[in-house]
């Protein structure tokens, strides 16, 4: 049986650090656009922690979610795409091919989420920084659109040795760069085929809600709600 | 193709094109399309430590082959090299255990960046200009050398070292290297200092160290300002306890409530946000204590030695009742009483102080009375409460004591102890002190300056040499942290890569340096090479399983608990003083320290610039955060330009509409402003620091970095200086 | 050989055969223009799209409402020109050939943009089914794939439909000019001898075209409206995308054809053909089409307001008391408001009437494009990811260019090919001839028309 990659994110336990931000960053070789583009509106932050204010003070709240491609089995933004170039694999991810891209932002608009991000210009690494560059990683040009990939190079890298180590995949065994940095462990990753694995596990919960499930995309990344104080 | 081909293909696509609503058969179509057909590269894995802040967690360094363009003895090349590439948390480390924060995650970009110093500089033109002039390191060495044999040996004052707070090898080094010149050991600078709770601690529990939490097992935890989430001690450690109180039990999920004028990044997870006059935390900790005590809830004499330095302690804290502490601390009095009923009886549960009521006027006060707190609800030492980590000895003696950098600024414009060769270790206090202190005036009174930092900053520009250090990865590192684990360990690991740059690493510069003086040191350095002192350090079976697993528990070098402090050391309970008129200066100013930069010496990373704040959203730029209802009084819509003014200076920059601020406070992050430091950081943003008064806790001569009053008044439009990621603050439910 | 045929074919000629100082200067005035539009597009080439104002959230601006607006302008001429052939509306006469010009020109404006606003324009064939050594075809299910097919074949069919009425006069030039020009307009005349046959043929041909084009045109700006009524995005997701687009449509194109007849009226001097009566009607139909366009506004809003859903309403209140309110109620007086006013009173309805009324219109509808666009993508679901935009010069450019292409074209074809079908207007005038003639010699008498 394929795998069929998801993720939970437990919002009783994300406290709102950025670590996977950062982390998505020096993983998947996000250019950063400098202040003039970022004050236009161009950063590019394929995992963004998202704050909503509730209340006034005293009496105020904070809440944080964790947004990322939802990876979703019915993607908006793959049939829209004229050449392609997002694309669902047969493990269920909604993947994109740099090189098919024409940029046409189609898929953009279409996600619901707001997760695709599109290089309005060539990326730029001051020198010495693009020695950090992942070799795994492709940089994209120009008039391309980029999303989170569920660290797909790690994907494809555990599934290799675990195929050359003759043996099956272990549950945990695999984490997208997101995940590993996350220290409350609000980040889960693995494969919901496993109805033994603890994401297939948390996405059972009682807790457990899919982003804006009702645009019917059948997302692939379940959201466990904050509990409130009993 | 051939004509059938295209055939076929166009009846595929017909087909597929009829049946896209049954299945995807359009996936078909795509195996024509090269995949994303990556060929993973062979990585391997080595230890690291994360030298960013005083929490030591350890990494594991992904490093890959790559070809790098070098320049050796002036010949340019390109040469094939191990590159460090990612890192992450090293999984076994007990302190971050697999994880890391933000700014650990853009370590990296410390060794990558493109304004790294890249050999020794020799200062030209006007000091501050900025102006270097590269150099060879023979001839940078033989300087320093030259103007070490000047010194008069045993002469104190002569010789000075700053550098940052943490306990590592290296700093033994430098301790043991000012010995020889009969300095006193090196100053550790940080402006978010902990000193105070250290302080307290030693007080109430005979350990002078931050302490450690065991949230993992708490059932309830109430924490004073302490962004301990965030910014604050050990922040990957209490993160994963969090995450294990919220959700690592079964049926179990711990309560959390935060105390603060300023909702912070950690206080926007409590289950319950206090909002509370700044200065008066520690009452209402007093105010919980004494409903407990009224009510019988604990014993009184659990409070042992912690309770035994309050005034009052032994008389149940008359002074302290819920109708008290309302009238002092703004929080309501039933409320007080609630807090201290869960406190009491949903134990495990624990208090946390740090941050902002630590660097109040009454700060040790503040901290003694979470202490006691503490060892009231019986959560000292105990599971899901607060502990010590064990600690191994230092090797290098701390007698005398090192003298505070202010101090040590003020006698060196006085003249009273003129300091001739200044060493600066990765500290930029001159971004980081309040103007009054003259920190830059005084570092430019010394004869000669030496800085080992990778990169000039506020401080450093001010050198006269600058001997640039390796990166960590390029080098041997280390770290012992004092707390965020419940065994005494070293983080410790080789250089991850070769170096990039002609640098050379600063403990090796030290031990050549102390070879090539004109009276070589008697006994001389026992050690060729800083790797061989840390092997003689940790010991030789250590070294091995600490470069293997980039950490190693140091047994049998537990410290102990130091003894009681009489009664009459104890800090008297003693109310908050702000400085300016209220009259005049209506709000109290709140710096914290930032998500991204912590004190600011992080705000030369491209990637954390570009990390939006957790609350503000606000990328490459700095924010003052107004309540809202304070914003429409005084006519500052969110966004608009105002002009924070202290009796200690003024500045400009963007008003955030912030409903987590109190109406009375200002909050202002602390990290940008700097004049000099890279591209990236130089002239962005303001700098609250310069606003401080140069206010004290008496007791430990701490910088209160939170007892200065502010005015606000908008001046202008907002002007595109405020850069946010996020759009709309709030997320509408129902409409109808 | 009447007088009248005489003038008709003086006039309507003139303007080929004599050539005014003026010409150049408007040519060489519309060129520049153009030439701006051409380097901004260079520009943003070489440097990325980023040149323009787009950001994350609102991945299409200026340029997909440029795309749809001018798409929309095209249903002036082919669809008005052929329902008012198959009603056989007498008043059309001067009027078809204006019209279909417009659509010709403004389809290959609107056209343009697909492949102006990639993000690589240099892979645009990527769009097209093309028989690839790699074996690869574009994604059929993908609406803009279907906008190429659209756009394709309504610009073939239209192309024909303004070429197959042109034939007649095309060779009334062959034999009113000589040497070069006569031999250039004699191949587009395509042997054209006015015989009987040739009649029966033209007439059959234009009669299948007429009603060929019509579904094709109706296709067009509901598969144009597909491109959003597609995506799940508020406000874009909607069933009445597709009329609501088409009535859109035409209501522009009926506005641009207005505008443009006043101006030929002027500049050619055509005041003996194009009467007031041309614009009044045409006004009527103005009129109609804005309140069909009301209507469907109404409707749009209405239901919207009604359903009350969350993340449509934060799009709805955007475009209705917010941010983009200004530019919605500007909407509304342009396209509502004032043509309702000045057209409903017959005294209002003169030819400066409908010119007044025609020109809100048409930035009514380029601003009606904008707001479908703009806010819903500004106010997608989750609020966290909200943004606004603001265009910038480079696009800004562009928009302008498309004006000065619509003139420069324009007014190098009415240059070079009668803009008022002369055999046509001809026979408007000897009614008793609408119907071919049995022998050439007669047809010869009418088409020959050597002085
Ligand atoms: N130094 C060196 N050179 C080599 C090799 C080597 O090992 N070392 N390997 C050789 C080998 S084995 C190969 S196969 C070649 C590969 O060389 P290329 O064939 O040049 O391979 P790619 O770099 O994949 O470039 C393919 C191009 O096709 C574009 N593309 C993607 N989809 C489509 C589409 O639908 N239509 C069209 N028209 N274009 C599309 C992409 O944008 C890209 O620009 O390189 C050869 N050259
Ligand atoms: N990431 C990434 N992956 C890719 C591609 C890509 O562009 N990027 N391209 C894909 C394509 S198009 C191709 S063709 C494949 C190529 O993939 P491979 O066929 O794996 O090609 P190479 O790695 O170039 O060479 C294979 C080995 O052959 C050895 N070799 C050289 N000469 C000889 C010889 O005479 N005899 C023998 N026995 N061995 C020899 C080389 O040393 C090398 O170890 O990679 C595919 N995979
Ligand atoms: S790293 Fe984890 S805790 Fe931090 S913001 Fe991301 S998901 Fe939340
Ligand atoms: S979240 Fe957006 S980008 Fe990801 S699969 Fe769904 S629609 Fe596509
Ligand atoms: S931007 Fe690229 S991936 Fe997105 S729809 Fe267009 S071609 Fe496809
Ligand atoms: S799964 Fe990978 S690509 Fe996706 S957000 Fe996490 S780190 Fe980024
Ligand atoms: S807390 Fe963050 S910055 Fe500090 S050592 Fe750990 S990873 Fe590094």
């Amino acid at each position: 049986m394929p795998h069929r990659w998801g993720m939970a994110v437990d919002l009783d336990r994300c406290t709102g650090c950025e670590a996977c931000v950062v982390a998505c960053h020096a993983e998947n070789n996000i250019k950063t656009v400098g202040d003039a583009q970022a004050a236009r509106g161009r950063a590019m932050h394929w995992i963004r922690v998202e704050r909503y204010w509730d209340g006034e003070f005293p009496d105020v709240r904070l809440k944080f979610r964790p947004v990322l491609c939802q990876q979703c089995d019915a993607a908006p933004c793959e049939p829209v795409c004229p050449t392609f170039a997002s694309h669902h694999t047969d493990e269920g991810l909604n993947a994109q091919i740099y090189n098919r891209c024409i940029g046409t932002r189609y898929c953009a608009n279409a996600c619901p989420y707001n997760v695709r991000f599109f290089n309005f210009f060539n990326p730029t690494w001051e020198k010495p920084l693009h020695l950090q560059l992942n070799p795994d990683v492709s940089v994209r040009e120009v008039g391309v659109m980029e999303k989170c990939t569920f660290c797909i190079q790690r994907i494809k890298a555990t599934e290799q040795q675990v195929e050359a180590e003759n043996r099956s995949l272990k549950d945990g065994e695999l984490k997208p760069a997101c995940v590993q940095s996350c220290a409350p462990m609000a980040l889960v990753f693995g494969d919901l085929n496993d109805p033994e694995s603890q994401v297939s596990r948390l996405s059972r919960s009682g807790r457990g809600e899919r982003l804006l499930e009702d645009v019917g995309t059948q997302p692939k990344v379940v959201y466990l709600k904050h509990q409130a104080q009993a | 193709m051939d004509r059938r081909g295209f055939i076929k293909l166009t009846a595929i696509t017909g087909t597929s094109a009829t049946l896209a609503s049954c299945g995807s058969p359009e996936n078909q179509l795509i195996r024509f399309i090269p995949d994303e057909d990556l060929t993973p590269g062979i990585a391997e894995q080595k230890p690291g430590v994360c030298p960013l802040c005083g929490a030591g967690c350890g990494t594991t360094v992904r490093v890959m082959q790559g070809d790098t363009e070098v320049v050796r003895n002036g010949q340019a090349g390109v040469v094939t090299v191990g590159l460090a590439k990612k890192l992450e948390g090293n999984p076994t480390h007990p302190v971050n255990q697999g994880a890391l924060c933000p700014r650990g995650q853009a370590a990296i970009q410390v060794t990558y960046h493109p304004e790294r110093i890249t050999q020794p500089h020799k200062w030209r033109g006007a000091r501050g200009s900025g102006d270097f002039q590269p150099i060879t390191w023979d001839e940078a060495i033989g300087e320093l050398v030259s103007h070490l044999d000047t010194l008069a040996l045993g002469k104190q004052a002569s010789l000075a070292c700053w550098t940052r707070p943490g306990a590592s090898t290296r700093h033994d080094l430098f301790a043991l290297f000012l010995a020889r010149f009969g300095a006193p050991p090196p100053t550790s600078f940080a402006l978010f200092s902990d000193d105070v709770l250290r302080r307290a601690n030693l007080m109430s529990f005979g350990r002078e160290q931050l302490p450690t939490f065991d949230l993992g097992s708490s059932r309830y935890v109430i924490a004073f300002g302490a962004d301990f989430l965030g910014t604050w001690n050990s922040p990957v450690a209490q993160s994963a306890a969090y995450g294990r109180m919220r959700q690592g039990r079964p049926g179990i999920r711990g309560a959390f409530v935060q105390v603060e004028p300023r909702m912070s990044l950690t206080g926007a997870s409590a289950d319950e946000w206090v909002p509370i006059r700044p200065g008066t935390e520690g009452v209402l900790a007093l105010g919980l204590a004494h409903v407990i005590l009224r009510d019988k809830l604990r014993p009184a004499d659990a409070g042992g030695r912690a309770g035994a330095l309050i005034d009052g302690w032994s008389r149940g804290l008359a002074d302290y009742t819920p109708a008290a502490v309302e009238q002092r601390t703004g929080v309501k009095a039933v409320r007080v009483e609630r807090l201290a009923r869960e406190l009491a009886e949903q134990r495990p549960s624990v208090a946390i102080i740090g941050g902002a009521p630590l660097a109040q006027t009454n700060g040790l006060f503040q901290a003694l009375a979470v202490n006691a707190l503490n060892a009231l609800l019986g959560s000292v030492d105990t599971a899901g409460g607060v502990s010590f980590m064990p600690q191994a000895e230092p090797a290098a003696a701390t007698s005398p004591a090192p003298r505070p950098l202010r101090v040590v600024a003020a006698g060196i414009l006085a003249d009273r102890s003129p300091v001739q060769v200044l060493l600066l270790d990765n500290v930029n206090p001159v971004f980081a002190t309040p103007q009054e202190w003259h920190v830059r005036d005084a570092v430019l009174k010394v004869p000669f300056v030496v800085s080992f930092g990778n990169f000039v900053d506020d401080t450093s520009v001010l050198a006269h040499l600058i001997l640039p250090d390796h990166s960590f990865l390029e080098s041997w590192t280390d770290a012992r942290p004092e707390a965020g684990a419940h065994v005494a360990l070293a983080t410790l690991a080789g250089p991850a890569m070769k170096p990039l740059h002609q640098t050379r690493a600063t403990p090796d510069v030290l031990l050549d340096v102390a070879k090539r003086l004109k009276q070589p040191f008697k006994p001389e350095f026992p050690w060729q090479s800083f790797d061989q002192m840390l092997q003689a350090t940790v010991g030789e079976d250590n070294f091995a399983t600490a470069t293997a697993q980039g950490w190693v528990e140091l047994k049998g070098k537990v410290q102990q608990a130091q003894a009681a402090p009489s009664r009459s050391q104890a800090a008297p309970a003693r109310d908050a003083q702000f400085d300016g008129d209220p009259a005049q200066y209506p709000f109290y100013l709140l710096p914290f320290a930032s998500q991204a930069f912590l004190d600011g010496s992080l705000a030369h990373l491209p990637w954390l610039q570009e990390m939006p704040d957790p609350l503000s959203t606000a990328m490459w730029s700095t924010w003052v955060e107004v309540n809202p209802q304070t914003a429409a009084r005084l006519g500052i819509g969110d966004g608009d330009i105002v002009e924070i003014a202290s009796g200690h200076g003024n500045l400009q920059a963007p008003a955030v509409l912030s409903p987590g601020t109190a109406p009375d406070v200002i909050a202002m992050p602390v990290g940008q402003g700097h004049e000099t430091f890279t591209r990236y950081a130089s002239g962005r943003g303001a700098n609250p620091v310069k606003l401080l008064a140069p206010a004290l806790e008496p007791e430990t001569g701490a910088l209160a970095w939170a007892s200065t009053r502010v005015k606000v008044s908008r001046v202008a439009s907002p002007d595109g200086r405020l850069i946010r990621f996020g759009g709309s603050m709030t997320e509408p439910t129902a409409h109808r | 050989m009447t007088k009248a045929d005489r003038n008709i074919t003086e006039d309507l000629l003139r303007p080929l055969l004599t050539t005014s100082w003026r010409f150049y200067a408007l040519v060489l005035v519309l060129f520049s223009i153009v030439l701006l539009g051409v380097g901004s597009f260079g520009y943003q080439v070489y440097n990325g799209i980023g040149v323009w104002g787009l950001n994350w959230p609102v991945f299409w601006a200026f340029d997909i409402t440029n795309f749809v607006f001018w798409i929309g302008i095209s249903h002036a001429g082919t669809l008005i020109s052929a329902i008012l052939r198959l009603v056989n509306a007498g008043w059309r006469r001067p009027v078809t050939r204006c019209a279909e010009v417009i659509t010709a020109f403004a389809l290959m404006i609107g056209a343009m943009f697909p492949i102006v606003h990639l993000g690589r324009p240099w892979l645009f064939f990527w769009l097209m089914p093309y028989p690839s050594e790699r074996e690869i075809w574009p994604n059929f299910r993908s609406p803009l794939v279907w906008d190429f097919f659209a756009i394709s074949t309504y610009l073939t069919g239209s192309l024909l439909f303004l070429y197959l009425p042109t034939i007649p006069d095309f060779a009334l030039v062959r034999d009113k000019t000589t040497g070069f020009r006569s031999k250039v307009y004699g191949a587009l005349a395509l042997g054209w001898r006015g015989t009987t046959r040739q009649w029966h043929r033209l007439e059959s041909a234009m009669q299948i075209m007429a009603i060929a084009i019509i579904p094709v045109a109706v296709s067009v700006h509901t598969i144009v409206s597909f491109d959003f009524s597609m995506a799940p995005v508020p406000m874009w997701h909607s069933t009445i995308f597709g009329p609501y687009f088409v009535a859109g449509a035409i209501f522009s194109g009926i506005a641009a054809l207005i505008i443009a007849m006043a101006a030929l009226r002027k500049f050619l001097h055509l005041e003996q053909y194009l009467h007031p009566v041309h614009f009044e009607n045409l006004g009527k139909l103005l009129l109609m089409m804005c309140l069909l366009w009301g209507y469907f506004v109404f409707a749009e809003r209405l239901t919207t307001w009604y359903g009350n859903e969350a993340s449509e309403m934060a799009v709805f209140w955007a475009t209705q008391q917010q941010n983009f309110a200004p530019l919605y109620w500007t909407m509304i007086t342009c396209n509502f408001i004032i043509p309702l006013t000045i057209l409903s009173f017959k005294k209002l309805r003169t030819i400066s009437g409908c010119v007044v009324a025609s020109c809100t219109v048409v930035v009514g509808m380029w601003l009606e494009r904008f707001l479908i666009i703009v806010p819903s993508l500004s106010h997608k679901y989750l609020p966290y990811s909200w943004g606004s935009y603001r265009p910038r010069t480079p696009e800004v450019l562009l928009l302008i260019a498309t004006f000065g292409a619509m003139g420069l074209l324009y007014t190098l074809f009415s240059k070079f090919v009668p803009i008022i079908s002369i055999w046509e207007l001809k026979v408007g005038e000897q009614p008793e001839l609408t119907e071919p003639h049995e022998t050439p010699d007669e047809a010869a008498t009418l088409w020959r028309t050597h002085p």
